[in-house]
């Protein structure tokens, strides 16, 4: 495999190491391969990005050290919204819990596995609309099935009654 | 990497002019000969003109295709919601019939893949053929964990008759179970006394037990404590929402809902994990021929990608089954 960097002609290894001083060329290939002016300057050219990691080749590389440390949080959360269970936070205070938890862990999966947090802002635009729609689908239902609680009351009380 | 020595030099005069001449207006559709960038990328489809165009249709194409995803698995919760909000009761009481640890098992198994995965991704981006076939291996293997316990879970459903629709009939009273006596002794001992009582109310139907079954009836409990009635009207056991209200104790009417609901959307996550195992099989052999590297591992990053989405279902499948308050 080649690439179509400056660096491609070092090995791949050698090249991870030397990125930290071409992360301008980088940069601009980027700029370059996906007719994009301001693409580069959040999506790729952002300090906090290379300072964690290192754009190789078509896309951002992950460090190591950071997946070890979302893969901890994952799993302390999913202790925490398991041990959560056994103490009462009333009629819904238990689900809320449990639901925010589930989020903060969807979160830190979306942003760092799926690498939306250095990929084009449109994936996560792509992703959240599915997500809010999600909601909005959710939400209209819930609504509408409350609106009609009182008949299904109703019915079930002449049912008993005839019974 | 296998490229040909010769390879980044003609890709290097093509598409990235010296960085002093980088202009950020510049695009790709200048260049007259795409030849020299599809002979050094192997893996470069001949409708695309560069290996960063290339992944990045793919990644658009795979983000698209996790939106449809989302938006699939939405029905089943909004099932799930819309039945939660009219039967509460149900979720109480059959949550008792799930194991959390077996839930919070795979969990952990499906997280720990989800790494792998994003592991994986690196190491075909930089090219490193043995870390990315074990970092599959165990992606798949953990996946193949998950299935396991869920054939284990399964097949404990089949046997106990916690079957959806006209299929649910529970071997087991919830207050016999240990998961329920665990957690609330009181009303579990309370509730025995009760069915035993049902069962003598009962009795007077056979001939000739009329008379003994008299002083049964007189038979009185005390009155319940809050401690011992709580957990079975959450569950549907006693009132107006169990099966039969002129009854002591019976399980809430609808039990039957919650496991077709439970076997619709595990089944369905399931089966896409089981599709995802397939996939990585798929990545595992293009792996062994030595296919990825930085400029080709879109299929590797695609691949997770799908399989964080698997993760993602199941981040929110497991507290709202498993963890019913």
């Amino acid at each position: 495999m080649s690439d179509d960097k400056p660096e491609a002609d070092k090995p791949a290894a050698a090249a991870e190491a030397a990125h930290e001083h071409d992360h301008d060329h980088a940069d601009h290939d980027h700029d370059h391969a996906d007719h994009d002016h301001s693409h580069g300057g959040h999506a790729h050219g952002e300090a906090t990005a290379h300072a964690d990691g290192h754009d190789h080749g078509l896309a951002h590389t992950t460090p190591v050290w950071l997946l070890f440390g979302i893969l901890g949080a994952l799993l302390v959360l999913t202790v925490a919204t398991v041990s959560v269970t056994s103490i009462d936070l009333g009629a819904q205070g238990n689900l809320v819990v449990a639901m925010i938890i589930a989020t903060v862990k969807a979160a830190l999966v979306c942003t760092f596995f799926m690498h939306l947090l250095w990929d084009k802002k449109f994936h996560a635009v792509l992703f959240l609309t599915s997500v809010l729609f999600l909601i909005l689908f959710l939400a209209m239902t819930t609504n509408d099935r409350g609106e009609y609680q009182h008949l299904v009351d109703e019915y079930r009380a002449q049912q008993l009654q005839a019974k | 990497m296998t490229e040909p020595s010769t390879a980044p030099e003609a890709v290097k005069k093509v598409s990235a002019p010296p960085p002093a001449a980088i202009d950020h207006g510049h695009d790709d559709h200048g260049h007259e000969a795409h030849d020299p960038i599809h002979a050094a990328n192997p893996h470069l489809a001949h409708h695309f003109d560069t290996p960063q165009q290339q992944f990045d249709a793919g990644k658009l194409g795979i983000w698209l295709f996790l939106l449809t995803e989302v938006l699939f698995f939405a029905g089943l919760f909004c099932a799930y919601t819309v039945y939660r909000a009219m039967h509460p009761e149900v979720f109480v009481y059959a949550h008792y019939f799930l194991d959390t640890k077996l839930g919070a098992l795979n969990t952990c198994v499906l997280l720990i893949s989800s790494l792998t995965a994003a592991w994986a991704v690196r190491n075909a981006q930089l090219a490193e053929k043995r870390a990315l076939m074990l970092n599959i291996v165990i992606t798949i293997a953990c996946a193949c964990t998950f299935m396991c316990v869920k054939y284990v879970e399964y097949s404990h459903k089949f046997h106990d008759g916690l079957l959806p629709g006209k299929n649910f009939q529970p071997k087991e009273q919830i207050w016999e179970l240990k998961s329920f006596r665990d957690r609330h002794p009181e009303a579990a001992e309370y509730a025995e006394k009760l069915s035993k009582l049902d069962e003598k109310k009962a009795a007077p139907a056979a001939p000739a037990a009329a008379g003994k079954a008299e002083p049964a009836k007189v038979e009185k409990l005390e009155r319940p404590t809050e401690e011992e009635l709580e957990p079975l009207l959450a569950a549907g056991l006693v009132g107006p929402r169990s099966l039969d209200p002129s009854a002591h104790i019976s399980r809430p009417r609808m039990a039957h809902v919650f496991f077709g609901i439970y076997f619709f959307m595990t089944g369905l996550h399931g089966f896409h994990v089981l599709i995802g195992i397939g996939i990585w099989i798929w990545m595992l052999v293009k792996a062994s021929k030595n296919q990825f590297g930085a400029n080709y591992f879109g299929p590797v990053d695609f691949t997770a990608l799908y399989w964080h989405l698997v993760d993602l279902i199941w981040i929110y499948l497991f507290p709202l089954l498993y963890l019913i308050h």
